[in-house]
């Protein structure tokens, strides 16, 4: 796997993404990944190892509830639920986002 | 807090759950085609599990283990910190306790801020109609009265003897509020024969027997009631752990009374003391006499604190003393430990290396070797929580040499605590610097070698420093103790014995039993074999003491005002006790009637007298009726309560010229065979006289022995309130008797105590060096005597001392 093929996500980019994909409903890790690879054209993919300790910790932080369910193919899994406090992070973040990729972009076209 | 509670619920499962997780992930992936790697399981749990842990206590809790598993390698190591922390922490913890149990602590009262200590015209104790007629006038909320220097008869069915009562007024326990550990204190419906414990009376005589309640003791030869028990906490109004053995009502008309009234909250002192002055103006008015109670009177707040506060000064200095002396042992300790430490950081140098290489922060490692130390530092305290209370129960049955019951207490209390406390943290502290230095080390080790041997050679010299005052401060101690025994009471210790009787209230209520008791008593002793002298007096050095002050007027005309120590004797008092009568006789039997004699002590002629011929010179003092006093005598100077003191002025009087009030009475023997070979002969004579007297029979060195080592004065330090100025009551001086009598029981296998022969040793190579000063002096004084050569002895020992 070359290095050039998945660009690697900015530092905190992470967070923003799930929490934007929890805005459809609650899913387990997998559909997060899932979800994430296929609303960036299959450009972006979130590495487990990233994954799984950023959901810890937005679940420490309040940003996600975390439950066990079952799956369709009726497996125990882990759901992963949006919180409103994840709603206010999601927005705040959002905001930089969008200030921040701006700033990069205008200073690329200068 | 809110994901401090999410971290404990999940804590227990979330290995678990992270791996089913995770395994889900995989299946998910394997079962869409999409094997995606996920790379290091392990990476990811530990990544997701460190945000779980409570990081820092659960990094200390792994460095408390591996520095357990390390400390448990070196036994040796932990053996000699725990030792020395141990006993340095201990000692202060123990010391502090002490200090702070003996000069401030409130009495085991209900609200002591609200009690005071009322004296009128300069008494500490006044008379029963006094004591009535302030009660009668309601001027305070409430009030007590006790005497904490009665004697009481006590009569196991095999011997009797007098233990020390506090006789209180019937409302003493109830008004005051004192908290008792078995039964009830008593009442003021209750009869007169009822009594309440001490603790170490309770515990010694009936072996802690809590069906003690109820029973029947007999003192002053009556059955009394015992209604209940004091705890061992128990703290007394004088305090400085003054622990009287019994505590009873005072129903004798002539106990005088020290009185503590409680204020009404909020009521300042003062208008109490407006109130008092106005009271004892009427009493002036109403019982006219000479002695004016409004002329000096004092209202005080009670307990050692209050007692203190004119001396804060000097107390605070002894205490901070104390304090420095063990606040030295800790350092030493401290020092020790931290040389311990650094020794052994130099065998962890390579580990510590390797931990930095591994990524180790530096933070990390001082963590770690803190850790190590503050285990140390625990288990120190652990010892030394340990020792003090160790400490607290052999103080606790410590018997004090003191004549008083004394009662020390260590309480392990919130105060001590967070002493300790404090004292552990600067032991921690000391963990700090080897710790320091070690990881310095370990980072640039190019510069360890030179670091380490400075700090070795500055905890060496720190060591060295500190030990050497340490030893000095108690060479100083050491030294003073002999000087101490090196010092000459003034009278033969080794030859004599001492018998203390208390007479029966019952039968000896006026003077002429007393005297006739006296008279019969010294007949006996003298048939005793190998006794060769026998007196009675009124106080014996050393136990008791009775000082007075007043203006004495001279043959000049010319008033003086004078402060003497005065005690009454029977003739062969001087020849008995072996001290030198310097200039005319000792008192005869001729003295009973006629011209009131007196005799005087080198100190008194210096001090009073100077260049006047003492012989023949009349004194004046006392009621008109017996005014004069002749001089008859001069004697050699003795120590009354202390070897440390100065020489004082003393007033002997013929003991069948004065008013024999007092049913404590003093007996002193001169034998010529061992003293301790006397006490059953002695004891059965005496026993003869009276058998219903309480009676202990010692031999002098027994006696006060322990007296020796220097003092400060004891008046002060035991809070006996002494009596300045010279109270006159009714037109007869108020003599107040500062009553030391010693609770030692004549018990033969005290007299060979291997210790007591050390000490005499030491004391006779101390006083080798000044037997040239001793011979000059004895022969002048013999030369002395042999002019004034009269019918009377002269102690036919060349010194004084054996």
């Amino acid at each position: 796997m070359g290095k050039s093929e998945t660009p690697t996500l900015l530092q905190g980019t992470l967070d923003l993404l799930i929490l934007h994909a929890l805005q459809r409903g609650t899913m387990h890790g997998y559909a997060i990944a899932q979800t994430i690879h296929l609303l960036s054209a299959e450009v972006l993919k979130v590495e487990e190892g990233s994954l799984y300790p950023a959901l810890h910790r937005l679940e420490l932080d309040g940003a996600v509830k975390a439950e066990w369910g079952v799956s369709d193919n009726n497996r125990r899994a882990k759901y992963y639920e949006i919180t409103r406090q994840g709603r206010k992070l999601l927005a705040a973040q959002h905001d930089t986002w969008g200030r921040l990729s701006a700033a990069v972009q205008r200073v690329l076209a200068s | 807090m809110r994901r401090f509670l999410l971290k404990l619920r999940r804590r227990r499962r979330l290995h678990d759950d992270l791996a089913e997780e995770l395994a889900f992930h995989q299946d998910q992936a394997r079962r869409h085609g999409n094997p995606v790697p996920l790379g290091s399981t392990t990476r990811i749990t530990e990544a997701s599990l460190d945000l779980w842990r409570f990081a820092w206590i659960e990094n200390l809790w792994r460095d408390v283990v591996y520095a357990a598993k390390g400390l448990a390698h070196s036994p040796t190591l932990v053996a000699s910190a725990m030792l020395s922390l141990g006993l340095g922490i201990g000692v202060n913890a123990a010391m502090f306790s002490l200090a702070s149990g003996l000069l401030f602590s409130h009495p085991s009262v209900h609200a002591p801020e609200t009690l005071v200590g009322v004296q009128l015209g300069g008494n500490s104790h006044v008379e029963r109609r006094i004591f009535d007629f302030v009660r009668d006038s309601r001027i305070f909320r409430d009030m007590v009265g006790e005497n904490e220097e009665t004697l009481a008869n006590y009569d196991n069915s095999v011997t009797t003897r007098p233990v020390f009562a506090l006789a209180g007024t019937k409302n003493y326990f109830t008004s005051l509020g004192i908290p008792v550990a078995l039964g009830r204190g008593f009442e003021p419906r209750d009869p007169d024969e009822v009594a309440v414990l001490g603790y170490e009376f309770w515990r010694k005589e009936f072996n802690g027997d809590p069906t003690i309640v109820n029973r029947t003791i007999r003192l002053e030869g009556k059955p009394y009631s015992v209604v209940g028990v004091l705890p061992a906490t128990h703290r007394t109004l004088v305090g400085f752990g003054f622990a009287p053995d019994v505590y009873i009502p005072a129903y004798l008309p002539d106990t005088i009374l020290a009185i503590t009234a409680r204020l009404e909250p909020g009521e300042s002192l003062a208008v109490a003391r407006e109130r008092v002055k106005a009271v004892s103006e009427r009493i002036d008015a109403t019982f006219p006499s000479e002695f004016k109670y409004a002329r000096t009177i004092s209202v005080e707040p009670v307990g050692a604190p209050a007692v203190l506060r004119g001396q804060i000064m000097t107390i605070a200095l002894f205490f901070a003393l104390l304090l420095g002396v063990v606040g030295l042992v800790l350092l030493m300790a401290c020092v020790n430990v931290a040389g311990l430490l650094l020794a052994r950081a130099s065998t962890r140098r390579r580990e510590l290396a390797i931990r930095l290489a591994i990524g180790a922060s530096r933070g990390r490692l001082l963590q770690q070797l803190l850790v190590e130390s503050a285990l140390l530092a625990m288990l120190g305290a652990i010892v030394a929580l340990l020792l003090a209370g160790l400490a607290g129960v052999v103080v606790e049955r410590l018997e004090l040499p003191v004549p008083v019951p004394v009662r020390l207490h260590i309480d392990l209390d919130w105060r001590v605590g967070l002493y300790a406390a404090l004292v552990t943290t600067i032991a921690l502290a000391t963990g700090l610097l080897p710790a320091w230095q070690t990881v310095r080390d370990a980072i640039a080790p190019s510069l360890r070698r030179e670091r380490k041997y400075r700090m070795r050679r500055l905890l060496v010299v720190g060591q060295v420093a500190t030990s050497v005052v340490v030893l000095a401060t108690s060479g100083l101690f050491v030294r003073n103790l002999l000087a101490a025994h090196a010092v000459s009471p003034g009278f033969d210790v080794t030859r004599t014995l001492r018998a203390t009787v208390n007479l029966p209230t019952a039968a000896y209520g006026s003077s002429a039993p007393i005297d006739a008791f006296v008279d019969r008593a010294l007949a006996a002793t003298r048939a005793v074999p190998g006794i060769e002298a026998v007196a009675a007096a009124r106080t014996l050095p050393f136990n008791s003491n009775t000082h007075m002050g007043m203006p004495v007027t001279l043959d000049s005309g010319e008033q003086v005002e004078m402060r003497f120590a005065w005690n009454a004797v029977t003739p062969d008092f001087f020849r008995a006790l072996g001290i030198p009568i310097v200039e005319g006789r000792s008192f005869t039997d001729n003295d009973r009637a006629g011209e009131r004699p007196v005799i005087v002590n080198r100190a008194f002629v210096s001090r009073y007298l100077a260049n006047r011929r003492p012989l023949g010179m009349v004194l004046q003092w006392g009621p008109p009726e017996d005014r004069l006093h002749r001089i008859v005598g001069v004697v050699g100077n003795t120590k009354t309560l202390t070897v440390a003191e100065d020489d004082q002025p003393q007033v002997y009087e013929p003991f069948s010229r004065i008013h024999n009030d007092r049913r404590t009475l003093q007996f002193v023997m001169r034998s010529g065979l061992m003293p301790a070979q006397q006490l059953n002969a002695l004891t059965r004579a005496m026993r003869a006289v009276e058998p219903n007297a309480g009676l202990q029979v010692a031999t002098m060195y027994d006696s006060i022995g322990l007296a020796f080592p220097a003092e400060p004065d004891r008046r002060s330090s035991y809070g006996i309130r002494g009596t300045a100025g010279a109270p006159v009551v009714g037109g007869r001086p108020l003599r107040r008797d500062v009553v030391f009598g010693r609770p030692a029981v004549a018990r033969d296998w005290r007299a060979h105590r291997p210790r007591r022969d050390w000490r005499r040793y030491l004391a006779s190579r101390g006083r080798r060096r000044d037997a040239a000063a001793d011979h000059r002096d004895n022969a002048r004084s013999h030369r002395r005597a042999a002019r004034h050569a009269t019918a009377l002895d002269v102690p036919r020992e060349g010194t004084v001392f054996d």
